[in-house]
């Protein structure tokens, strides 16, 4: 088979991003003027402050718990891995609305969980523990996917290799491991914080407040309409954007290095 | 199929495994690496017990080449060398003048800052050499690394991994179909091994006098 030439592979590839962009031209739409008033401007950075902050915390405890996870899997054998595959598939391919209805039950008063942490005086509704939380159960599952998938390819005989070479375990995924799967959990990465970034359909459930950007955006359009919207959607873009293309760049300028 | 041999080896010397595909070489090897979990039976080395309990791989004293370098492609040449000068080690001037002794013995100087991916085979084995050299191993361990290389390369090799066990003292223990290779990397030992069990331990002249089985003197016969 012969490959298409390079120019006409080009058009294809233009066609493409022009079809995933043209959404986008509803920016230039004329919807009146953009509504940034001191009602719409507060709430608005302080949803800001709400994502990044509590996102941030939420790909913290994903990445720390994610990685052995993924790890476990990747080492385990292929009928036990086929198990964890299907118990991390779960979640992820549940709807968020669902999702957030399973979590305010389980962890609600009516669930055994909720119940205890109930009496802790641990409230796990409406709060910075119950949007982290329910970051962490929506985007945990992308993570660990993408990082046995990331990790998997990297050659078993090269970790042997290492610790052939005297390296410890935890010195071989360090120094092979990690370097050799960088690309795939830059994309792993990536995902995942976009999809816990713009969680909407969970953490409206189990987290109303704080209000992070996908629910204060909702209420910008129930209470202002959509002029109050596109400021926010803009903001949005500006935020949340450049942490995972810094990831993608970081990632590919190591591996050209 | 169930491997069981008893072989010792003294310090310092080598030994030829030799025998047909799937005989059980390879599975030796792989135990003395700790690559593999024998069922039962005891291995040591150097006053050091292998198994049981399992010693992990990283914290024995072996070299292991194989047909694949195994070369880490995210590194240069260099740091594939240095990789395998352990840590502390790092911190003495000393290592510098090994490495670069390691450098100038296997001709490393032109692709010595070159990626691990842009070297030709014929390189990619000499790196390998000095990278498992660079730990000063007590036992090396050549699980047919040769193999797909031309005659000029391999004779070559082998004077390195001659040199160096004179050098270092390492004992050395290699697997290879060919046992023109074998007789002239292990000359004085050779252990035969059929269906995973040893047949005759002797030396190249006494197997090739003598070979206990009539497939060890098929093996043995020139084509």
């Amino acid at each position: 088979m012969t490959s298409p030439s390079p120019w006409l592979a080009r058009v294809g590839a233009l066609l493409f991003a022009g079809a995933l962009l043209y959404p986008f031209t509803a920016f230039f739409t004329f919807i009146g003027p953009w509504n940034w008033s001191d009602d719409v401007r507060q709430p608005a950075l302080e949803a800001v402050r709400v994502s990044l902050v509590l996102t941030g915390w939420a790909m913290l405890v994903i990445v720390v718990i994610g990685t052995p996870m993924a790890l476990y899997i990747v080492r385990c054998g292929a009928r036990e891995r086929l198990i964890w595959q299907a118990v991390l598939l779960l979640p992820v391919l549940l709807p968020p609305l669902a999702q957030g209805v399973l979590l305010s039950l389980a962890f609600g008063t009516q669930g055994a969980v909720g119940r205890w942490l109930h009496h802790f005086g641990i409230v796990v509704t409406n709060s910075a523990t119950a949007y982290i939380g329910t970051q962490v159960y929506v985007g945990i599952g992308y993570f660990v996917l993408g990082a046995v998938a990331a990790m998997g390819s990297v050659p078993f005989a090269l970790q042997q290799q290492a610790a052939l070479l005297g390296l410890t375990p935890w010195q071989t995924f360090w120094r092979v491991t990690l370097p050799l799967a960088r690309l795939g959990l830059a994309v792993a990465v990536t995902i995942t914080w976009i999809r816990t970034v713009s969680e909407f359909g969970a953490v409206m459930v189990t987290a109303y407040y704080p209000s992070g950007m996908p629910v204060q955006l909702w209420i910008n359009l129930q209470s202002f309409g959509l002029t109050a919207v596109m400021p926010l959607l803009l903001l949005f873009l500006a935020i949340a954007l450049p942490l995972p293309w810094l990831v993608h760049l970081l990632a590919q300028r190591r591996s050209d290095a | 199929m169930r491997v069981d041999v008893s072989m010792d080896l003294k310090t310092g010397a080598s030994l030829a495994l030799f025998g047909a595909s799937g005989a059980g070489k390879s599975t030796i090897l792989a135990c003395l690496a700790g690559l593999e979990t024998p069922e039962s039976g005891y291995v040591a080395f150097d006053d050091v017990t292998l198994y049981p309990p399992l010693l992990p791989t990283y914290k024995r004293s072996i070299g292991y080449l194989t047909q694949e370098p195994g070369l880490f492609p995210h590194l240069r040449v260099k740091e594939n060398v240095m990789f395998g000068v352990p840590f502390e080690a790092r911190r003495g001037p000393e290592h510098t003048a090994w490495v670069q002794q390691l450098q100038e013995r296997l001709r490393l100087h032109a692709i010595w800052n070159a990626p691990a991916t842009a070297i030709s085979g014929g390189q990619a084995r000499r790196v390998a050499l000095a990278r498992m050299l660079a730990r000063r191993p007590k036992l090396v361990l050549l699980d047919e690394p040769f193999a797909g290389l031309d005659r000029q390369t391999v004779r070559e090799l082998i004077d390195h991994l001659s040199f160096w066990q004179k050098t270092l003292g390492y004992s050395m223990i290699a697997v290879d179909h060919q046992a023109e290779v074998l007789q002239r990397l292990c000359p004085e030992d050779v252990l035969a091994i059929e269906a995973g069990r040893s047949i005759q331990r002797d030396s190249w002249a006494g197997l090739h006098a003598h070979p206990a089985t009539p497939l060890l003197r098929s093996l043995l016969a020139p084509l």
